[in-house]
């Protein structure tokens, strides 16, 4: 099933402790075990973040307002049962892992299994879409557009990066006017583009 | 109403030249996107939901309908030529599929699963054809307790059972029903979570969720690992029309009936959808082929005829549950309520009747749109193969670009891009941790319809809670949650003694 034929990059051995590349995100913090569960911490703490969520839940469902003329089942019961069962999932999990069942992993075609996690490129990605969602409404949506492409895919590792702003620019300004132009989305082209008839719906 | 002639009116609807080419278009576009490794049908369809925001309805279905199966069928291809499947969902396909392509019979096993999904396709659409409107009338006299306990089922079998691990199939559905909550609540009119947030107050877009865990956080989650080195693509002989050899039909026809035979039932429950009839298609396949059995593993092109029919079938299957009670069983139809919801489209029990024209139209669409993939895709594997090729920083970086550009369209309004981010991370961490994230659409789709079933209910009864079990339908229902997982557990065992490993319960591929 998982095919390991002629894999060119030298796996790493998964017993190594993992020194992480990069600041990891503040919630996940560095995993200091090595293995056997080396990502242990993370999934405690995402155990416990369901837990926790679970709680808050069933503890703010007590103050939604309960109009009078609600009947039987009113505003708090469900967030009850959802609170509960986020509480019992997440206590459960927690156990899990305490005692070592660490979750499988997600596979996929583009996923190396071998390799460890790189922090920094998730950061980048994150950081490369909030610049996008900032920049739509400053430099207009086909250039927050090109931002976010031509950022993503240098931090995926495209080389060289002109390259990639040059067609996160084409695409940008293709998608403005198939969509923007031709379906009658109204995307705002932003004020270098203002006034150019096609990029409008 | 005769159904027959409702459906020949919307053959007439859709045989209209324009419509003829939006359906081109659909298939087309969701072929290409479904082959694009990484990019399940789920997904598939939550990143081409703008494409037809500013379409007319018909229009919409139509693309809509072409995408579906489109998707469908693209994933087939990448798990049988791409030297590095690991998709959980297509595993059985890639299991032999992959293994006939290794060996120089990519060709061979392209062809079945596309004259498969075809056969398997139009039969499961002339079952539907006849199925939908029966389910449509009888549903009709449901009650609201029916409902509730239909719903219970969904979750059950979508949310825990068929997941590797149940409570995180828990954790990420009750994740699900609490992003569901959020907003203002329908029969009181109280807000409930929004935290003071202005924004929430309309609750969170089911569009943002769904773009946010399967696309932006699978990019996310990739670029943590992504695997370097070149794309190994393993290539096709030329000649398409030499693809199938005598023997690879004798082989073929009778496992494309069994798979459509397995498929289409499968589909129509709500047990978890086209995951677990690829896999009974294969377990039987394997049972059936007597001296042959040594060649699973190695590359058995019925391992591929079957679960590929199944797997299309099954598709089929899923829309009757989808139409006639609203109930969608899968990741995939999840997204296709709310899709059809975007539209002003409500699926449920009424549907067939106020919107019979369209209905009918969709389901001729659906004919139309499995011809035009057979049509579409013997010929032009060799471009879907150069898809297969195409530079992973820019295949995900145009994925990211293609979700953000969905939610932004959804109001223009930049803070649903940064819900998609925040979504997008909490997707990252739960594939990280071997979450399941389809029940968490799932839930958040069906959790505020379950809700208002089950206050209905209550209101009815004044508060009586046996009232929810006392109706036959409903009570039946109860019974099968107890008989499905029994059946589910029973189908784990099933799975390790096969050899075939666990289906995790992230349905988001089938």
């Amino acid at each position: 099933m998982r095919s390991d034929s002629g894999a060119p990059e030298a796996p790493t051995t998964p017993g190594e402790p993992t020194a992480e590349a990069g600041p990891p995100p503040s919630d996940a913090p560095e995993p200091v075990v090595a293995e056997p569960p080396r990502r242990r911490w993370g999934e405690l703490v995402l155990a416990a973040a369901t837990a926790a969520l679970g709680v808050y839940v069933l503890m703010a469902a007590g103050s939604i307002t309960v109009p009078g003329s609600t009947n039987t089942l009113g505003p708090r019961a469900f967030p009850y049962l959802v609170g509960g069962m986020l509480l019992v999932a997440g206590v459960a999990l927690v156990v899990l892992v305490l005692s070592g069942r660490a979750g499988e992993e997600e596979g996929g075609e583009d996923v190396d299994p071998t390799q460890r996690s790189d922090w920094l490129t998730v950061v980048l990605l994150v950081v490369t879409l909030v610049v996008h969602v900032f920049a739509i409404n400053v430099v207009g949506w086909p250039f927050a557009a090109a931002i976010l492409f031509a950022g993503a895919a240098v931090v995926l590792g495209a080389r060289p990066w002109w390259r990639a702003a040059l067609v996160g620019l084409v695409l940008g300004l293709v998608i403005q006017v198939i969509f923007g132009g031709l379906l009658g989305l109204s995307l705002p082209p932003g004020p270098l583009l203002e006034g150019v008839p096609f990029l409008r719906g | 109403m005769d159904n027959f002639s409702a459906l020949l009116e919307g053959f007439a609807t859709v045989l209209h030249p324009v419509y003829l080419l939006w359906a081109l278009f659909g298939v087309f576009i969701g072929t290409a996107v479904g082959v694009l490794p990484g990019i399940g049908p789920a997904m598939t369809i939550a990143l081409l939901l703008p494409l037809t925001y500013s379409l007319e309805p018909t229009a919409a279905i139509i693309v809509f309908a072409g995408i579906y199966y489109g998707g469908m069928y693209g994933g087939s291809t990448t798990s049988i030529l791409l030297n590095t499947p690991g998709e959980s969902a297509s595993i059985v396909t890639a299991l032999e599929g992959n293994r006939m392509a290794r060996a120089g019979r990519g060709a061979a096993a392209l062809a079945t699963a596309a004259i498969g999904s075809f056969v398997a396709g139009t039969i499961a659409t002339v079952a539907l054809t006849f199925v939908a409107p029966v389910v449509a009338g009888w549903a009709v006299q449901l009650g609201e307790p029916d409902y509730f306990a239909l719903m219970v089922v969904a979750f059950i079998t979508v949310g825990a059972l068929l997941g590797s691990s149940v409570p995180r199939g828990l954790a990420s559905l009750s994740l699900g029903l609490f992003l569901g909550l959020i907003g203002t609540d329908t029969l009181t009119g109280q807000q409930r979570f929004t935290f003071g947030v202005p924004n929430l107050a309309d609750g969170i877009d089911v569009v943002v969720v769904a773009v946010g865990l399967f696309a932006v956080g699978e990019a996310l989650y990739v670029g943590s690992r992504m695997r370097h080195g070149p794309i190994e693509v393993i290539p096709v002989e030329k000649g398409w029309r030499s693809w199938m050899k005598r023997d690879d039909w004798r082989r073929s026809w009778k496992p494309w009936l069994r798979g459509t035979a397995i498929g289409f039932p499968v589909g129509t429950i709500p047990a978890g959808g086209a995951d677990v009839a690829t896999f009974l298609s294969y377990a039987a396949e394997r049972r059936f082929a007597g001296k042959r059995r040594k060649q699973f593993g190695k590359g058995a092109i019925e391992g591929v005829a079957g679960p590929e029919a199944a797997n299309n079938a099954a598709a089929a299957g899923v829309l009757v549950p989808l139409l006639t009670l609203g109930l969608p069983t899968t990741a995939t139809a999840a997204i296709m309520v709310v899709a059809f919801q975007s539209y002003g489209i409500q699926p449920g029990p009424m549907l067939l009747r106020n919107e019979s024209a369209l209905v009918w139209a969709l389901v001729a669409s659906l004919y139309i749109g499995n011809l035009m993939l057979l049509v579409l895709n013997l010929p032009l594997v060799g471009m879907w193969v150069r898809v297969l090729s195409i530079p992973r920083h820019y295949l995900y970086a145009g994925i990211l670009l293609f979700g953000a550009l969905g939610s932004y369209a959804l109001n223009f309004s930049p803070v649903d891009v940064l819900l998609l981010l925040i979504v997008g991370l909490i997707g990252f961490f739960m594939r990280r941790y071997g979450y399941p994230v389809a029940p968490m659409v799932v839930g958040m789709i069906l959790g505020p319809m379950a809700e208002d079933r089950l206050r209905r209910s209550l209101a009815i009864s004044q508060g009586d809670l046996t009232y929810l079990v006392t109706s036959p339908f409903a009570a039946t229902a109860y019974v099968a949650i107890a008989v499905l997982l029994g059946v589910g557990i029973w189908l784990k065992r099933r799975e390790r003694a096969t050899g075939v490993a666990p289906i995790a319960g992230d349905g988001d591929d089938r």
